[in-house]
């Protein structure tokens, strides 16, 4: 056995919560006190193990309820606007989800209801319920099951996705018909901008080391 | 460099908390707690498989048809790259290429490469591995844009018989596609790829 091994069966001994394993390559690591700004990479595999940042709830949570009016404002204007010979058309999100809820698109409504609107406003809505309680000292009923749902939605709230698909909508029919963005596009892109800083002002393992003291 | 299996403990897939080898919840974030993940890559296998299955009329069906003054016309993926190819815009034919072509096919391949390397264990470096790993982690929601164009053009150009855009066959297949190489993606155990030649045997 090395001694770094030793090193860390001693530290186990003591408090398991000194140690952490690395959830990408299972490197172990004994944790230091990281402040705020600061942050610690996995020593192997580059992974961000810990990145604390300061007023962390304040800011996730003022981002989240952010995110979730500007949804509400995207999804009563006009998102898109088409015309053809004379003809035209503005369609809302909720507009083009409707419009595409028959049959089998269904499957396809489902999808862009999920994908764009539901997932990243239940992700939001996870965080502002365990944050909001942990920045007043408590731990909220079910924490670790509504923080780890919101953990495992991210890959699946794929906002920036569907702006990109919306620029390639916009010049995969330029021949067809005259396709412009409405108001609700530019506030789509703001909140593709503040889910983002979300995501970025949260650090998951202060989160996580704070639920852990609850009362199981 | 010393791994929670070489102390016979288990570290947490999602949080990192380290653990005695018989606890079975962690006591951080209370997730079913597992040295590696059980049959992580016949799950892989499956899931990966079952997007190519889907892929297959994805190319085949067309994406979406175009209704114009009553004459219908559809394309499938290919036949919508050649054709803005051919009307000079190369930028569109470009995006679409990469996005619906290239990136569904790509990371196919280098999940079905990931998976055989650690089967087999390939003399790959873990570096190269673990950058195959985020790359196909990173790529794999990219190719829903299509899926989204799709939808937009189909719930927004809707003038009756004058012009409307219907989504196709493909387009259905195209997202069940993406979805199941995302999960298969997903569920790839990444401690495996530092796992080869030592440590407890996995499926």
């Amino acid at each position: 056995m090395t001694p770094e091994q030793i090193g860390f069966k001693a530290a186990f001994a003591q408090d398991p919560d000194s140690l952490i394993a690395c959830p990408a390559c299972d490197t172990l690591h004994i944790l230091d006190p990281v402040s705020a700004g600061q942050t610690a990479y996995c020593t192997c595999c580059g992974f961000k193990l810990i990145a604390p940042k300061a007023n962390t709830f304040d800011r996730t949570i003022a981002l989240a309820v952010t995110s979730a009016i500007l949804m509400i404002a995207v999804l009563s204007f006009p998102f898109l606007k088409m015309s053809k010979s004379g003809l035209s058309h503005e369609a809302s999100i909720l507009d083009i989800i409707f419009g595409l809820a028959h049959g089998w698109y269904n499957l396809l409504a489902f999808a862009v209801a999920m994908f764009v609107v539901t997932l990243p406003m239940a992700r939001a809505g996870a965080l502002v319920y365990v944050l909001w309680a942990l920045k007043h000292h408590r731990v909220p009923y079910r924490a670790k099951e509504v923080f780890l749902f919101a953990e495992r939605l991210n890959p699946w709230a794929m906002s920036e996705i569907f702006i990109i698909g919306t620029g390639v909508a916009l010049v995969k029919v330029a021949g067809l018909a005259t396709i412009s963005f409405g108001k609700a596009f530019w506030l789509y892109c703001l909140l593709v901008l503040i889910i983002g800083l979300k995501n970025a002002a949260l650090c998951r393992w202060t989160v996580w080391s704070l639920i852990r003291k609850a009362p199981t | 460099m010393t791994r929670a299996t070489d102390l016979d403990w288990v570290g947490c897939h999602t949080c990192g908390s380290v653990h005695h080898p018989d606890t079975q919840h962690c006591r951080t974030c209370g997730a079913h707690l597992h040295a590696r993940l059980p049959h992580s890559l016949q799950k892989v296998w499956a899931w990966l498989i079952t997007g190519v299955l889907f892929l297959i009329p994805a190319n085949i069906y067309p994406l979406l048809s175009n209704l114009i003054l009553g004459h219908e016309e559809g394309h499938t993926i290919l036949e919508g790259v050649v054709i803005f190819f051919q009307t000079g815009d190369y930028f569109v034919a470009l995006v679409i290429f990469v996005a619906s072509l290239l990136i569904p096919f790509v990371k196919i391949l280098i999940i079905g490469f990931l998976v055989l390397s650690i089967q087999f264990g390939w003399q790959l470096s873990e570096h190269t591995r673990l950058l195959l790993y985020e790359f196909v982690e990173f790529i794999g929601r990219w190719s829903m844009i299509d899926v989204f164009v799709v939808a937009l053009l189909t719930g927004l150009v809707n003038l009756g018989a004058v012009i409307s855009i219907l989504p196709g066959a493909g387009a259905i297949c195209f997202a069940l596609s993406v979805i199941c190489t995302m999960i298969s993606a997903q569920c790839i155990d990444s401690k495996l790829i530092w796992d080869t030649g030592k440590g407890p045997k996995h499926d």
